[in-house]
């Protein structure tokens, strides 16, 4: 079924575009992913554009998100529960996953790290361009706090950089070697 | 042929307008309003705050993956859309309780330690994408104040919630297609026990398919057993047709006459309306086949029971329940549409004639019959009142696995003392009010946030170690920002203020989902988990929050005074007949059989155990109004063979109306349909075979 997936999306790609489909059959079935990041935030609580070094290992129930520079730390998310392992030692952030926001941020990462589109499409309307996938937020979806999401593509459907979008900062997110276990 | 166009012509014409002009309401709760606008008013305010207001809650344990999306999908295509359970707290009202916090507690998180520990995971959070708002927190509340209070303040209730997942919250769509909600109800069903949900749109759709099951049941067997029964009896077609035309005619007439006073109509009233076949028959038998040579007498039958029945309806109308006012005013107009119908048909009516029978009957003497009811009386009294008494679960329909759900987050909310919140009037502070109650065992002090309240000297201490320590925090914290690249304007002034005990509850219920306190029309009010219901003078002028208590005294209230208006009724009655009727033996006569079913009736509930509800009042309402006729009809025709074959055919007819309502899914319906046969069924056997002595004649 999968190769008949990556055929049709193949097919697809001979036309030009990503398609629902294309990004489906690059995901469906994986057991795990992980990608080296640079991540670029820039906004009302940043001095100045903040570069860091970022790993993100992935798999269905949990997501890490390790800042390797300028400082170490790791955000691992299972559920809606969030875990912080700084060299001050392993907190889980109880508090920040009750605050509802929080919780839909998660979600939303949640989505975002596994490109379930089904998932994102409950809380954001999706626009799809030629490279690039445009979400924003439904109304009432509890993710007030983001503004915008651009998701870019290669050629092949593969995951090239993220833009977010909210109302104290963008981030802008490059991915380096996406690894993905099948 | 002019005549039955013209019938159809208003027929096409008054549905037109009916199908125009209609809203239905499908739960019937929503038809009750407190009398006391006080009551009301906490009770709507403190509801309208309720996060379960408008919404449907899921907690689910161990669901597969591929389970999960797929009950996410069906929510989704049924419009649900998932929310939080409450809307995130303005971190700056959260910091006007910063003085509860202890002191102590204050310096330990002032620590260095604590400081660096705060920064670093607000920065580690901050760097997830689109994170940075997390900064926000961290530049209103750099010692974290507002965590430490959550914490301190919920610590009672969520250590006593209970076990399971946190309940995932869905905002209902609008308006509510059933098709969708029963589709989510089957998949939620479908995973077992493992999923648990409640929410008001489940008891809506329940409600509305047993209505809409009860409306094709009662309906089409309720004609059926009319038409079989008057083909017996009369053998012609054309009284069918009457029948059939003419209830059409007054059902609809009742639903314009209902929408000519209210927007909306509950669907369980159109159910009522299918026994006015019933009332139709009455009056359509009651007016047929009457001999020119027994004219004023069987006149005089139509007016008693026509008259006895409209009194018995009219005293509905004083009623303060919105649903029973409904159902009076359908059958009111129903009734007036019916005979306002036979007009044109009069000459029709005349020619009717009936199968007669013969049945050997008892005489009785006049002085008998007012032992019979002298006995009766005494025996009423002997017994006393009966328990008076309506709950929620009796007036609605559910399902054994809806109501399993309710009482599984019944059980939930009473765990963490919200179980049954209620207003206690608080003149001065409101410690002084609960803590007596308390004492009582009425309330549980530990589970209220009183007892987490710190008086305003621990408070002045907790606000000047804020003072000592904000700023060295406010540097430590920027600087610590700036080594991960943040820039923070942490404020100049501490959070906090000294705060009274009503100010407290008030900036609680600000912050949460839950209000502690209210203020109506002068008068302050606490709110606090009960953890029985109030009784005795001094736990007066409690008023229950919570839905099911809430219902239950107001339909308690309702049901008494319903009692009241049947008495009432009663009386006028009486006066009536004995006006019509001109003789204290024949109103005798008509109120024997009542009073002895009456009696039954109390006699029943004692030895049973069980509380008169409300539905029994509607229903010996509905007894006083059918079977008060056949005894009238049969007193005022002096038991003549026609005027007894009339008041058989129509006897049957109302019995057969009201017990096809035993098929009703609705516990309201049965309840009704189960009171009126129990109570038309003696009067009619009664009317039947008891006969007064031939020299206490009337007019």
């Amino acid at each position: 079924m999968s190769a008949w997936l990556v055929l049709g999306a193949l097919a697809l790609h001979a036309g030009g575009g990503i398609t629902p489909e294309m990004i489906r059959a690059r995901h469906a079935g994986a057991r795990s992913l992980a990608a080296d990041i640079v991540q670029t935030k820039e906004g009302r609580y940043w001095a100045r554009p903040l570069v860091s070094h970022i790993r993100l290992r992935w798999t269905p129930a949990r997501v890490e998100w390790e800042i390797l520079d300028p400082v170490h730390s790791t955000v691992v998310i299972e559920g809606e529960r969030l875990r912080v392992l700084t060299d001050k030692g392993s907190r889980d952030m109880g508090a920040v996953a009750g605050d509802p926001r929080f919780t839909a941020l998660l979600r939303f990462l949640r989505a975002l790290a596994s490109f379930d589109l089904a998932a994102l499409e409950r809380d954001f309307s999706l626009s799809w361009g030629a490279r690039d996938i445009v979400a924003t937020p439904r109304e009432g979806a509890g993710l007030g706090v983001l503004k915008l999401v651009r998701l870019e593509f290669d050629d092949a459907g593969e995951i090239r950089r993220i833009d977010v979008e909210t109302a104290a900062e963008t981030t802008r997110i490059e991915f380096r070697n996406v690894e993905r276990v099948r | 042929m002019r005549r039955s166009l013209l019938i159809a012509a208003a027929i096409a014409a008054l549905t037109v307008a009916a199908e125009r002009s209609f809203r239905m309401e499908e739960d019937p709760i929503r038809s009750l309003v407190a009398a006391d606008p006080v009551a009301a008013e906490l009770f709507d305010r403190y509801q309208e705050r309720s996060p379960f207001r408008g919404r449907i809650f899921l907690e689910a344990n161990g669901l597969s993956p591929s389970e999960e999306e797929a009950l996410a999908a069906t929510l989704q295509g049924a419009g649900y859309r998932e929310v939080p359970f409450v809307s995130a707290p303005d971190p700056a009202r959260v910091l006007d309780l910063a003085a509860q916090l202890p002191a102590e507690e204050v310096a330990r998180l002032a620590e260095d330690a604590a400081l660096q520990q705060r920064v670093a995971d607000a920065l580690a959070v901050a760097a997830l994408p689109g994170g940075g708002e997390y900064l926000r927190q961290l530049e209103v509340d750099p010692l974290g104040v507002g965590p430490a209070l959550v914490t301190r303040l919920a610590r009672r209730a969520s250590g006593s919630a209970g076990a399971g997942a946190a309940p995932r919250v869905y905002q209902s769509p609008h308006p509510l297609v059933y098709g969708r909600v029963e589709k989510v109800e089957a998949e939620l069903r479908a995973l077992g026990p493992r999923v648990h949900w409640i929410g008001a749109d489940f008891f809506a759709l329940e409600n509305y398919q047993a209505v809409h099951h009860d409306i094709l049941v009662c309906t089409a067997l309720t004609l059926a057993l009319n038409l079989v029964l008057f083909f017996l009896f009369t053998r012609r077609f054309v009284l069918l047709w009457l029948l059939v035309v003419g209830s059409v005619v007054s059902y609809l007439a009742g639903l314009l006459a209902i929408r000519a006073f209210y927007p909306e109509v509950f669907t369980i009233v159109l159910v009522y309306t299918s026994t006015f076949v019933s009332f139709n028959t009455e009056s359509l038998v009651y007016l047929s086949g009457i001999e020119a040579t027994r004219r004023s007498r069987a006149l005089l039958g139509v007016r008693s029971a026509i008259g006895t029945t409209l009194l018995g309806l009219a005293m509905l109308l004083f009623g303060r329940l919105v649903l029973v006012r409904q159902m009076a005013i359908a059958s009111i107009a129903g009734l007036l549409a019916f005979l306002a119908f036979l007009l044109p048909y009069r000459s029709t009516v005349d020619a009717i004639r009936f199968r007669t029978f013969r049945l050997r009957g008892w005489v009785a003497p006049p002085w008998l019959l007012a032992s019979i009811c002298g006995v009766s009386v005494a025996g009423l009294l002997a017994l006393g009142p009966p328990e008076i008494r309506t709950r929620i679960d009796a007036f609605r329909f559910q399902t054994d696995g809806l109501a399993r759900e309710a009482e599984y987050f019944q059980g939930k909310l009473e765990a963490a003392s919200l179980g049954n919140v209620a207003a206690v009037p608080a003149p001065a502070e409101p410690s002084s009010a609960l803590r007596p109650l308390a004492s009582a065992g009425l309330v549980d002090w530990d589970a209220h946030p009183l007892a987490r309240y710190r008086d305003e000297a621990a408070q002045a201490a907790t606000l000047g170690m804020l003072r000592d320590t904000w700023p060295d925090v406010r540097r430590r914290v920027a600087e610590l920002a700036a080594v991960g690249g943040a820039r923070l304007d942490v404020s100049a002034s501490p959070p906090g203020r000294r705060l009274g005990e009503w100010d407290y509850l008030r900036a609680l219920g600000d912050i949460g989902p839950v209000l502690w306190m209210d203020e109506v029309r002068g008068a302050r009010y606490v709110h606090a988990g009960l953890l029985r219901g109030p009784r005795g003078p001094e736990e007066r002028g409690i008023v229950q929050l919570g839905p099911r208590p809430y219902y239950d005294a107001l339909l308690t209230g309702l049901s008494r005074q319903l009692g009241a208006l049947f008495l009432l009724g009663c009386a006028a009655m009486a006066v009536y007949l004995a006006w019509i009727q001109r003789s204290v033996a024949r109103t005798l006569y008509v109120f024997t059989p009542l009073l002895v079913v009456a009696l039954g009736f109390s006699a029943w509930f004692r030895w049973a155990g069980s509380p008169m509800t409300i539905v029994h009042f509607m229903g010996f309402s509905l007894v006083i109004a059918v079977a008060t006729d056949y005894t009238s009809v049969a007193i005022s025709g002096d038991h003549g063979n026609v005027e007894l074959s009339k008041v058989l055919l129509a006897g049957l007819s109302a019995i057969a109306t009201f017990a096809v309502l035993a098929l009703a899914r609705h516990p309201i319906l049965r309840s009704l349909g189960a009171t009126v046969v129990a109570g038309a069924l003696p009067t009619l056997v009664f009317a039947l075979l008891v006969r007064l002595r031939g020299e206490e004649e009337g007019p």
